[in-house]
């Protein structure tokens, strides 16, 4: 029995010695530095400064601001990615001809890297050259061109547009397995008991997915709240800083100064922050039946 | 019982060797490429495998680079080059980290922004005992020495050299009887007068993008005028900023006026690709660019619309210019330095440079390459007018020696957005450009 667990724990130690060299050391070390001067340009005089790069984010409008940015980013991209998706799911969920094409059209977005996907948006969000504006234009809708990433109240909300194209494929895509599983035997009985479509959703549908809803708004809050790389392709921050978020103020201070050490103290904040979240959404979710997908 | 004892240990022996074998190919990016040493190559000595990475990283010049190299395998059978490419955005801090993390590389592509940076950290090795032997050295100009050195060291060799010229649509002066500008004044006006946005037609390729500092730092410089250090060209001969001055006011509220007035309002954004096609698309009348725009222009727009002029002069009849440039560096920490110095006296010797400033659109960096025939006419003439006329067109060493000057491109770019969508001043945003430079200054001393 020792002989067992003993090659149990011979095992799983490759798989432990992995984890420790490409996750928790890497991990280690971003905290070490969120105490440390450590900026690339001056690694003569790498030191420890206690909490100094901590005090210097927060006073910083610039974190402020992004900090606002990134609560207004992950509420309204989550809100509506899920609620898009979840439409999206219901409609594609019923049978009709050509729905296998129109799925993949639906799902392609998710395909691409946020990156690619903020260098396409920007060239559309051009005001002389872009093909949004150009479209609105021949609709007669405005008269005159809108710099939708040059205008600061523009562009958070074209960011967000951009994101919201992205994300609304996953939310499909995972929505609509969960709507497939549910047995058609619990409509009819339903249907039995004489409720009609809309209580029928709510009493049926809603219950049976909301376990997947609980799990990839989670997941996703946590992914939109990460990921810079489509703010960093459509506006690296700008005009004038009014669309960084945490993540893409981190990584500017990395590319424009290396600053690993501020860079650094902003993910532990943003690591806080996230740990926070999650304890504070399985409790009001109840998390037993979160994953049960 | 035997049996299954057997095969357990097989078992273990088995996800070892896995392991193992994973851990080794995750290592592989820094080790591998090191010194190959299969003599199987024709000439029967050891084969070197140079590491090679370079920074302004476009597909056709990574194409022409390519085609360099195997021109180079072939004449040296036992040496090696693997290139690598990073997308451009990246690559100054993909170099960065593999010079801080001491990995495999022996060739890099220095830049006159951020040479002094490496130098400081000790990342590169002086090339003056290299070049002395070099029989090609003697003839590359001044200018391509200048841009590589350093602290009285040359630390790379050119491979090209850049220097700002004026493009406008000569259709669109012609039909409103506007004369080709020769000051910034003229040229605002020009820009304002071209203005039409019920047509979508502006006067001015504005960057207000990544390489936004590029038009206010020229500005104020030609501003500044005679007043200007010629050797560090962000400050006066009095020791002060360039930007501490009233003509840098009078030139930045020009600036701001040459945006808001005769430039598209997405244009706070734009960098680089934006700026050009805006104007080969014939949305812009103006642009102030190097000439590896040259080759893109000529593909897109027709023949006879374009032409190119010498800068504009501030108000004193002067301005001033600096020829930038990138070039191949050799890490200190190369374990072939002699390969690598090969390879790199390769790609810079006349015939090839040639090619390359061709291909690419640069200036080539020997004085008998200039003549040639193709750098004699058309947009490039332009050029060379200007380096004939040192009385107007003072030249100038660009800041090299400053780490800050990475910094300078975020810093500028972001205030200077604030001050054209006009949530700062014109003094505010001149006082924080002062204050960065009176700083960086005193963290060299």
């Amino acid at each position: 029995m020792t002989k067992q667990r003993t090659f149990i724990l011979f095992s799983l130690l490759p798989a432990l010695l992995l984890l420790a060299v490409f996750t928790f050391y890497p991990f280690f070390r971003g905290v070490v530095m969120a105490f440390q001067n450590y900026v690339l340009f001056d690694l003569t005089n790498v030191r420890f400064i206690g909490f100094q790069n901590f005090e210097n984010a927060f006073n910083d409008p610039k974190f402020l601001y992004a900090l606002r940015n990134s609560a207004i980013w992950v509420v309204s991209s989550l809100t509506l990615q899920f609620l898009i998706g979840l439409s999206l799911a219901l409609v594609l969920r019923r049978g009709f001809r050509g729905r296998g094409v129109y799925q993949g059209f639906v799902f392609y977005s998710w395909a691409l890297s946020g990156f690619l996907i903020g260098l396409i948006w920007k060239w559309m969000f051009n005001s002389q050259m872009g093909v949004v504006n150009d479209l609105l234009m021949r609709a007669g809708l405005i008269e005159q061109r809108i710099g939708f990433l040059s205008d600061p109240n523009w562009a958070m909300v074209s960011v967000i547009v951009a994101n919201v194209w992205y994300g609304i494929a996953f939310f499909a895509i995972m929505l609509l397995a969960a709507l497939q599983s549910v047995p058609a035997e619990l409509y009819e009985a339903a249907g039995m008991d004489g409720a009609g479509a809309i209580r029928k959703f709510f009493s049926v549908t809603l219950p049976y997915i909301v376990p997947t809803i609980i799990a990839t708004t989670l997941l996703r809050a946590i992914w939109i709240f990460n990921d810079p790389s489509l703010i960093y392709g459509l506006t690296n921050g700008g005009p004038a800083g009014s669309t960084h978020i945490l993540s893409s103020l981190m990584m500017e201070k990395i590319l424009s100064g290396g600053d690993y050490g501020s860079a650094s103290a902003i993910g532990v904040i943003m690591l806080a922050m996230l740990m926070l979240y999650t304890v504070f959404y399985l409790f009001v979710t109840k998390s037993e039946k979160v994953g049960d997908f | 019982m035997k049996a299954l004892k057997i095969k357990k240990s097989m078992q273990v022996a088995v996800s070892t060797v896995a392991v193992a074998s994973l851990i080794a190919a995750c290592g592989n990016g820094g080790e591998s490429t090191g010194t190959g040493s299969n003599g199987s190559g024709s000439g029967g000595g050891e084969t070197v495998t140079l590491r090679m990475i370079e920074s302004l990283t476009n597909p056709d010049r990574t194409a022409m680079l390519n085609t360099m190299i195997d021109k180079f395998e072939e004449e040296n059978p036992n040496i090696k080059v693997e290139l690598i490419s990073p997308p451009f955005e990246q690559a100054d801090t993909k170099i960065r980290t593999m010079l801080a993390a001491k990995q495999e590389l022996d060739v890099l592509e220095s830049r006159d922004l951020n040479v002094a940076e490496f130098v400081n950290n000790g990342y590169l090795e002086p090339l003056d005992d290299y070049a002395a032997k070099w029989s090609d050295f003697e003839t590359v100009t001044s200018v391509a020495r200048a841009v590589g050195t350093t602290q009285e060291k040359l630390y790379f060799i050119s491979n090209g050299m850049y220097q700002r010229q004026m493009f406008y649509r000569a259709d669109w002066l012609k039909e409103k009887g506007i004369e080709v500008p020769k000051t910034y004044e003229e040229l605002v006006n020009a820009a304002v007068a071209l203005t039409d946005p019920a047509n979508n037609r502006y006067g001015f390729s504005f960057r207000g993008g990544p390489g936004s500092n590029s038009v206010p730092d020229t500005m104020v410089r030609d501003y500044n005028a005679d007043n200007v250090d010629l050797t560090d060209p962000n400050f006066l001969k009095s020791g002060a900023t360039i930007f501490s001055t009233p003509e840098a006011k009078a030139a930045i509220e020009l600036y701001v006026k040459l945006y808001k007035e005769a430039s598209p309002p997405d244009s706070v954004n734009w960098g680089f690709q934006e700026q050009v096609q805006a104007f080969t698309s014939g949305v812009t009348a103006f642009l102030l660019q190097d000439p590896d725009v040259i080759a893109s222009l000529q593909n897109d727009m027709e023949e006879g619309t374009w032409s190119s002029a010498m800068m504009p002069v501030g108000p004193a009849g002067k301005a001033l210019i600096s020829a930038g440039g990138a070039g191949w560096s050799l890490a200190s920490h190369s374990k072939h330095k002699e390969e690598a110095w090969k390879l790199i006296a390769f790609l810079s010797n006349p015939e090839q440079n040639t090619i390359f400033s061709k291909g690419y659109g640069t200036i080539p960096i020997h004085s008998t390459a200039v003549e040639d025939e193709f750098f004699q006419s058309g947009p490039y003439k332009t050029l060379i007018e200007m380096t004939n006329l040192p009385e107007t067109y003072l030249n100038f060493k660009a800041t090299v020696d400053y780490p800050a000057n990475g910094q300078w491109g975020t810093l500028n770019m972001e205030t200077g957005q604030r001050m054209l969508l006009g949530q700062a001043t014109v003094e505010d945003t001149l006082k924080e450009w002062d204050n960065f430079w009176t700083k960086a200054k005193e963290a060299v001393k």
